[in-house]
């Protein structure tokens, strides 16, 4: 047994949260900034604000919402508590309580991420760079997973850390296919530019993963399918719960924990809702409701492991 | 040898000097490795690499933190490359000094806390002991275990202008700087590799080890295997990267307060399994803080019951509560005193020459030498009321002639003392500046102490004040084999 105190337990737990929340964040802007240039109509940055839940955050701080207020808010606003720069200072901080529990590759990492991310410059925010600055983020972010990856020892630590990364992820990819969604019209069916989906594909690296199973065509619902539960997508939400399952399991079997009934029960609803589907044929409304319900299944799950092993009890 | 080395003009003058030995007399043969390896460097090679070091700091966030509301700011502890090299024969005085100083401090505070035999003989005054702030009566015939109160000590250590050591202080409470140590050492043989080349330098990776060792030596009696941690004040707390680098190097939890609780008058962690057994704390938090149950009631730090539970001898606390008696600026001036009261030596560290003004001897001469002395206050800590003689106004002195007359035992005075010097690298140039030093031991059953120790170097030109906070920087500590 690891002997770790609960409080660390939840500090990587989040840890593992944040890095993929700003990896996240990075993507949908850079999405975002796609659909932009590509929209004739101009751009429409509400979304982001609507997919985060943010609008009366952002209004309280800004006057119109415009390209360089919203990217500014999710990158470098301190006061916005999902900006990347609060995140990764977040991560940083959560990293910096479990210091002597993670490798030294992984806290030095964290610390140039950081330092990079309060050096940025206005103009490193400008729309003509910001897909090149994402890029960096998401990167930098990848990186710290393959030196966690490489460094991080296997304990319970690595189970928690691997939790708060798959709801995190399997999170972030029900709110990039809601975005995808909430774009296109009403009518699925009817014919929506290609390039719509193909710049959601790419935005969670799915396009060349969903063309090796749709040669052809990208159709609205197929393209949810994917996203939803396909079984080697590694941002599939199917596959996220899956990998989340796995990790209690080894709890268990591995790190001599017993069973908690509270954290299985959410985890089984969680999967029950996912197995279910959204119930008929896949419509804009019905999808959106269904990713809702399951970002609260998701809070549900990670409420339960917070309670059962981060309190010390 | 080129004319434009890093080293060429460097001109220590009157003061001893760390790398060129004393004043007029034949360079130390010991650093000559050194001193032929900072002649061939360009200062801006010299430059180049210590900017590689600092980057590296930074990137490592080897820093100290001060927080303002929300933001952290991180300060890198300087750091200067060029390190500070003891020969054998110092090593071998300071390592034996610093022993025979901790084991005196052990006896002394087991006599205290017991039969008061120093106290009755009158070697050191009852009042100066009972009456200190630092006095914890409720540690009054408690045994802690293997009769050791000071299990971590830091000496504070200069060296005069004849290259003598002396004791500045006594850091018996909970010293902290050991993680530089070591953080130096490993900067130093990443930046610099080739300036140790077969110098044959003492090992310190060992500290970790030693002290886990010794930690679990002192667990409470009848504990096979005992559960070890160290409690912090927490994140906010300035010397955080400390406490994390130790509890990593021991491979221990890291803990705080509010991750420990007692239960039956036993210390348990919460662990994600629940509560877990806590046997030895190496707490890096002060008395006052501990347990809001016996000492400060507001401490959200403590840990409720925790005192009782040490007295009841079923945890061990290092450093022991109640030690802050022993390294009191009053007591410090009895230390040679006490060295040979209790070990019949006589002491391998001098003091700095300290007169004692409840002596009358000692208060005739600080009143007649007060222009050339530093005079200070025994009942403050942190500088406060320091009075430094030869840079004092005529009115500032007759305003501490009075106080001495009025209360001769609160004041101790001692001469100015000269601090050696190193080579250090400023803007442009190598040039001498001020350094103390700071050995850590380790006692357990026994003591160790680590080769080396904490150099602390004083940038600004002339100064003698090294704290991290006023300015100064460190530099790697070589003990020659």
């Amino acid at each position: 047994m690891d002997n770790l105190i609960a409080r660390f337990a939840d500090n990587i737990f989040w840890l593992g949260r944040y890095m993929e929340r700003a990896e996240n964040v990075a993507r949908i802007l850079d999405i975002n900034e796609t659909y932009a240039r590509e929209n004739e109509e101009g751009p429409d940055w509400q979304r982001v604000l609507v997919l985060y839940a943010d609008t009366d955050a952002f209004l309280a701080r800004y006057a119109v919402i415009d390209a360089a207020s919203v990217v500014a808010f999710y990158i470098n606003d301190r006061d916005n508590p999902s900006s990347i720069v609060s995140v990764i200072f977040q991560a940083r901080e959560n990293a910096r309580s479990v210091r002597h529990l993670i490798s030294t590759e992984m806290w030095t990492h964290l610390n140039i991420s950081h330092n990079r991310m309060l050096e940025l410059t206005p103009r490193a925010l400008q729309l003509g760079n910001l897909s090149r600055l994402c890029s960096e983020i998401k990167e930098s972010c990848q990186t710290f997973e393959g030196i966690a990856e490489g460094t991080f020892l296997r304990g319970e630590r690595w189970c928690f850390y691997q939790m708060g990364k798959y709801i995190e992820r399997a999170d972030q990819t029900t709110r990039i296919l809601d975005m995808g969604f909430a774009r296109a019209g009403e009518d699925l069916g009817a014919a929506m530019e290609a390039v719509h989906w193909n710049v959601l594909l790419r935005s969670v690296a799915g396009y060349h993963a969903y063309r090796s199973r749709h040669p052809a065509g990208s159709r609205p619902r197929d393209i949810a399918i994917f996203l939803l539960y396909d079984r080697e997508f590694p941002r599939a939400v199917g596959l996220c719960v899956e990998r989340l399952s796995t990790r209690l399991i080894e709890l268990e079997t591995l790190h001599g924990h017993r069973r908690h009934d509270s954290v299985e029960a959410a985890r089984r609803a969680l999967v029950f809702a996912l197995d279910t589907g959204p119930g008929g044929e896949i419509t804009r409304q019905r999808l959106h409701k269904f990713l809702d319900e399951l970002q609260i299944l998701l809070g549900g799950v990670s409420s339960a492991i917070a309670t059962t092993y981060f309190s010390g009890r | 040898m080129s004319n434009d080395g890093a080293i060429t003009g460097y001109d220590p003058g009157e003061f001893y000097c760390e790398i060129f030995g004393r004043s007029g007399r034949r360079r130390p043969s010991h650093t000559r490795p050194i001193r032929d390896r900072l002649a061939e460097l360009a200062i801006a090679q010299l430059r180049a690499r210590a900017r590689g070091a600092e980057n590296e700091l930074f990137n490592l966030g080897i820093t100290f933190t001060v927080y303002t509301d929300r933001k952290s700011i991180d300060r890198i502890l300087p750091f200067d490359v060029i390190p500070r090299v003891l020969s054998p024969r110092d090593w071998e005085i300071i390592e034996s000094g610093v022993k025979q100083r901790v084991a005196a401090l052990n006896l002394f505070l087991y006599d205290i806390y017991h039969d008061e035999k120093i106290l009755k003989d009158g070697v050191v005054p009852k009042e100066l002991v009972l009456g200190n702030a630092n006095y914890r009566p409720e540690m009054c015939g408690f045994d802690p275990p293997k009769g050791t109160y000071v299990h971590i000590c830091g000496t504070d250590i200069v060296r005069n202008e004849k290259g003598k050591f002396q004791v500045l202080e006594d850091n018996a409470r909970t010293p902290s700087g050991v993680s530089y140590v070591i953080e130096n050492r490993h900067l130093m043989m990443r930046a610099f590799p080739d300036l140790a080349e077969g110098m044959n330098i003492a090992d310190i990776d060992d500290y970790g080890r030693q002290l886990a060792a010794a930690l679990s030596a002192v667990a409470p009696a009848g504990i096979g295997s005992p559960t070890v941690v160290l409690m912090s004040p927490g994140a906010f707390n300035s010397a955080y990267f400390e406490h994390v680098f130790l509890a990593r190097e021991m491979g221990v939890p890291l803990v705080e307060g509010r991750d420990l609780v007692v239960e039956n008058h036993h210390v348990f962690m919460r662990t994600t399994h629940g509560l877990a057994p806590v046997h030895v704390i190496y707490r890096r938090i002060n008395d006052d803080f501990l347990d809001p149950r016996a000492f400060r009631s507001d401490s959200m730090l403590g840990v409720a019951g925790l005192f009782e539970a040490y007295l009841k001898g079923n945890v061990t606390l290092a450093n022991a509560v109640g030690t802050g008696v022993a390294d009191d600026k009053a007591v410090y001036a009895y230390m040679p005193r006490i060295i040979e009261y209790y070990l019949d030596q006589e002491p391998i560290l001098a003091n700095v020459p300290t007169n004692i003004c409840r002596e009358s001897a000692g208060l005739q001469k600080t009143l007649d030498h007060l222009d050339e002395l530093v005079t200070k206050p025994v009942g403050e800590a942190g500088g406060y009321g320091v009075v430094v003689g030869p840079s004092a106004s005529k009115r500032t002195l007759s305003e501490l002639r009075a106080k001495l007359k009025a209360d001769p035992a609160n004041f101790i005075s001692q001469p100015v003392i000269s601090l050696s010097v190193c080579p250090t690298l400023v803007a442009r140039a190598v040039e001498p500046r001020h350094v103390d030093l700071r050995p850590f031991a380790v006692t357990g059953e026994s003591t160790w102490v680590l080769p080396g120790g904490l150099t602390r170097v004083a940038l600004r030109r002339g100064s003698l004040v090294v704290n991290s906070s006023q300015g100064g920087g460190s530099k790697d500590t070589w003990v020659i084999g």
